[in-house]
């Protein structure tokens, strides 16, 4: 090994490390350490002057390999790797001790703080002493995206790819477009057509040059990687098609809950108790009826069927509250003479316009009584004297009293719900489900509609409930992060992946069931494994585990981290 | 036994003034600004929940409403003008057409024309008899007003007032029993012993006279006008009962009874001068909102008194034929309004709110001696 030039630059960041750790001490310790031929002690590396100084020593002492000892390199590692290739050395020349969220924000001995950084230093000393140089390379990228789903997210997110000139591939399970609102009659809650809104999008798609529509067409399986995978769908005809597409936007959807699950509610088994699907139905055929053909007199609207409950979902639907108001518009205006009325145990009409919405229904003689979630109402049918059909009791929260209200119609506002085959198409796309099955984005708030697969994103109701503006809404903003792919023409895979030596694979696969991210494939003319760099994002399972020592992940060999071990001892 | 809601209820209220109760969403603020509500008895927000579920026995049974003096503190406070003392009022009017027995009550209140016809329909009767009272049973001379052969006597008018007022109380004194019905001895009402009546019945007397539960009102204005009010009610009512002759004797001013006529008339022209004017200015919000009752109250107050004053000038200036014809028409304002009004509309309010204060003075003095409310599940026992 050539003979190295360190430099190593110990951070104060203000007094977030210095009031801990003696910074001047750790930098003077550095110096005793061989190969190291420069250290220094700075209030803040990351400024513009502390980067200054590092570029201006690399150039003045000819130093090759570069010690950061301040905070996370989740924090700054880009920037100094940024800094030391400006100053013309491989980025991957750089090693970071982290001497602030694991030494001196969680210490309080200012001796044992400063001995730690010291150690911390000397394990990246010794590390960086290995440290490869190593190149990230391009993969082209394909421009076309397929979109699987139907509905409006699906049809309104291939649009907007398909008019900024990319090829689309909508994949639609069903023998028609529009999904679940292709159900609804109104849409809350200025009462627009959801007819209309689909109208518009689905004769666009249908025409649009850009778009392949695939109906009836089920995807199967999903070869490649981000920016060039290979999906293959089963058409209707039966045939099996495989595609290129850079990018993959998951729009599935969701499903209801089976409100014959709620036992206290009779539904299956009284007439007259309808889900809120069955009766969107009934107002798009202009006809509410009970089932023995009279008009209802009382319409009952129960919320939260399956919803907030600790027996079938946790969480709140979040679109049925201001449902069940627009069904009080609706069932008004078909039937002026009917009573409405509400029961909800908390009425979340949030979003634009729907707090209005709320108090219009209250204004137009919509009853709200509040039931517990905890005391279920039970329906029973009604005596031939009740004057009505069936009858609800329960406690009502807000009068505290036991009360049973006469009613006609129940409607159910069935929670929703991830659809059967939700588990099936992320293991297709190798992207995740939370413990009641909706996809998980890559970060709530930074990176909402990623997912952990570099490529596929998700949008819509798959990933939670949502009402039509929010899914248009993700659709667009995935829209928006593939286009901006597609504008860069290539994707940039990191340098840092694992790689099989073939020479020592034994090809027992064992690694396949360990990748989290589907990275591996297995080449059955040589029989041993082999990792798609760009699907690889360095975790280490497979390294670590693989019987025969194959596996190596660049960047983290094991000389490196049997020299950071030592260093970290030897000081 | 589950309460069976009525969904038509609030459709049936909304004829007694409650239009904005359907907007209310159950915060409480109300609730919280009312100075009366607290214990067992929070209003408005129950209350105006109640009639919005459509709980008709409950609300039947509930003295809450009376409880209520509507200053509009409520109103002012809500959030989605839902106008909670305006409710407390229609419920009122509800309460008091579901307490009279003979329906006429719910004719008066529900319909601003019925109301009307049935004071021109009493008016006229009233008007047409005393007429034919004066020409044959009477004096017969309409030029002589006071005195011997005087056209309506005042030893037959105070006959007619005894025989008025027996009737009228008998009919309110039903509609009152039937309060306690309703109140006192409903499905889930408290127990009170006979004990607890006697010992609290004097708490009627104090809250007649004084009304102190509206004084403590966070507007204090509404009682100084209401006793004004009340007072010169009163007095105009111990004079025409007791001193009717002493009131029609003139031309001369009698001045130890017409002194406090004066006082009674000033009284009560100036309070209803105030209250219409308030009633057409909005000024206050519990003057937003004017009943078709209330219009018809006030004029008939107004018509009253300026017709009672009208006889006594043209008594004192020497026109007996035309103060004559004013007594007709003062008694055609008479019969209607106290006819109508105490037994079955807003008059009747006298006897109920201090009859309610005193009942839920009972419930809560019960309830403290550890009476368990009617159909309550039991109290655990210990166990031994």
């Amino acid at each position: 090994m050539a003979e190295e030039r360190i430099g190593v630059y110990v951070c104060s960041c203000g007094t977030n490390i210095a009031k801990m750790v003696d910074v001047a001490a750790v930098a003077e310790f550095a110096l005793t350490i061989p190969g190291v031929v420069k250290a220094s002690g700075y209030k803040y590396m990351c400024s513009n002057p502390g980067q200054e100084m590092i570029a201006q020593d690399i150039h003045d002492n000819g130093l090759t390999r570069i010690i950061v000892a301040s905070c996370s390199p989740r924090m700054h590692e880009g920037t100094f790797r940024g800094a030391i290739k400006r100053a013309g050395l491989n980025p991957y020349m750089l090693e970071m001790a982290n001497i602030r969220e694991q030494c001196s924000w969680i210490h309080e001995d200012p001796v044992a703080a400063t001995e730690k950084a010291k150690a911390l230093v000397h394990a990246a000393v010794e590390r960086v002493k290995f440290q490869e140089a190593l190149e990230s390379r391009t993969a082209p990228m394909c421009p076309s995206t397929m979109v699987i789903g139907g509905g409006v997210t699906g049809m309104s997110s291939a649009l907007e790819l398909a008019d900024a000139g990319q090829q689309v591939f909508l994949v639609e399970k069903q023998d028609h477009l529009g999904g679940n609102v292709a159900r609804l009659s109104l849409t809350a809650p200025y009462l627009d057509s959801a007819q209309d809104v689909l109208r518009t999008w689905i004769s666009r798609v249908e025409r649009h040059p850009n778009i392949r529509l695939f109906l009836n067409t089920e995807l199967i399986e999903l070869k490649g990687f981000n920016g060039n995978f290979k999906p293959k769908v089963k058409t209707e005809d039966g045939t099996d098609l495989e595609l290129d597409a850079g990018s993959i936007l998951v729009c599935t959807g969701f499903k209801e809950f089976d409100a014959s699950k709620v036992a206290q509610y009779g539904y299956g088994k009284l007439p007259d108790v309808i889900t809120s699907f069955e009766l969107e139905a009934m107002l798009k055929r202009g006809k509410i009826e009970t089932k023995s053909g009279k008009l209802p007199r009382y319409v009952s609207i129960i919320h939260c069927v399956g919803s907030r409950s600790e027996e079938f979902h946790p969480y709140c639907s979040r679109v049925c509250c201001t449902a069940g108001l627009k069904y009080a518009f609706e069932l008004k205006s078909a039937l002026p003479d009917v009573k409405v009325s509400n029961l909800y145990t908390d009425m979340e009409a949030f979003g634009k316009g729907c707090e209005d919405f709320y108090l219009k229904a209250g204004a137009a003689g919509t009853s709200f009584m509040m039931f517990s979630k905890h005391q279920l109402p039970t329906i029973r049918a009604a005596a031939p004297g009740d004057g009505c059909n069936m009858l609800i009791s329960f406690k009502e929260q807000l009068s505290g009293e036991e009360i049973e209200t006469p009613t006609d119609l129940v409607v159910l506002m069935v929670s929703m719900e991830p659809r059967e085959d939700a588990g099936k198409v992320a293991r297709l796309v190798n992207i995740s489900a939370d413990a009641n099955g909706w996809f998980i984005e890559s970060h709530p708030k930074l990176d909402p509609v990623a997912t952990t697969t570099d490529g596929v994103y998700i949008a819509g109701a798959c990933q939670f409930p949502r009402d039509i503006p929010e899914s248009v809404t993700q659709g667009r903003a995935a829209v928006a992060r593939i286009l901006g792919k597609v504008a860069q023409g290539q994707i940039t895979v990191d340098a840092v992946y694992s790689e099989v030596n073939p020479k020592l694979c034994a090809g027992c696969k064992a690694c396949f069931s360990l990748c989290p991210y589907g990275a591996i494939e297995f080449d059955e003319k040589n029989h041993v494994s082999n990792i798609i760099s760009a699907v690889c994002k360095a975790c280490g399972c497979c390294s670590a585990y693989c019987p025969s020592g194959a596996i190596k992940v660049r960047h983290y060999t094991d000389e490196q981290i049997y020299a950071q071990i030592e260093g970290v001892l030897g000081s | 036994m589950a309460a069976r809601v009525n969904p038509n209820l609030i459709d049936d209220v909304k004829h007694y003034g409650a239009d904005d109760v359907v907007k209310c969403y159950q915060c409480g603020n109300c609730s919280a600004a009312c100075t009366h509500s607290k214990g067992e008895h929070v209003f408005p927000r129950k209350s105006v929940h109640y009639l919005q579920l459509g709980l008709e026995k409950p609300l039947r049974a509930s003295l809450d409403p009376w409880l209520c003096y509507y200053c509009g503190e409520c109103s002012d406070q809500c959030p989605r003008e839902a106008e909670p003392g305006e409710t407390m009022m229609s419920l009122r009017r509800w309460l008091t057409a579901q307490y009279d027995f003979t329906g006429i009550s719910k004719i008066l209140y529900r319909s601003g024309t019925s109301e009307l016809i049935a004071v021109l329909v009493v008016a006229l009767l009233t008007g047409i008899g005393f007429l034919a009272f004066g020409f044959t049973q009477g004096g017969g001379n309409l030029a002589v007003y006071d005195g011997p052969g005087a056209f309506l006597p005042a030893h037959d008018i105070h006959i007619f007032d005894w025989t008025m007022g027996g009737i009228l109380g008998l009919l309110l004194g039903i509609n009152c029993v039937r309060m306690w019905y309703f109140t006192m001895r409903g499905e889930h009402s408290v127990p009170v012993p006979l004990s607890l009546y006697i010992k609290h019945a004097f708490t009627i007397v104090v809250h007649f006279f004084t009304q102190k539960s509206f004084q403590e009102c966070g507007k204090k204005r509404p009682w100084r006008n209401h006793m004004i009010l009340m007072f010169s009610y009163l007095t105009m009512l111990i004079l025409i009962m007791g001193f009717v002759k002493q009131m029609q004797a003139g031309p001369a001013v009698n001045w130890y009874v017409h002194s406090f006529g004066y006082l009674a008339s000033a009284g009560l022209v100036v309070m209803a001068i105030v209250m219409v004017r308030g009633r057409l200015n909005k000024d206050e919000s519990y003057h937003q909102h004017t009943h078709e009752s209330d219009w018809m109250f006030l004029i008939l107050l107004l018509y009253v008194v300026i017709t009672g004053i009208a006889q006594h000038i043209l008594h004192r200036i020497g026109m007996p034929e035309a103060a004559n014809i004013m007594y007709v028409l003062h008694l055609m304002g008479v019969v209607p309004m106290l006819g109508l009004e105490v037994p079955f509309a807003k008059w009747s309010h006298m006897a109920y709110r201090p009859l309610a204060i005193y009942f839920s003075q009972l419930q809560d003095a019960a309830l403290a001696e550890g009476a368990v409310p009617l159909g309550a599940p039991a109290k655990a026992q210990p166990v031994a």
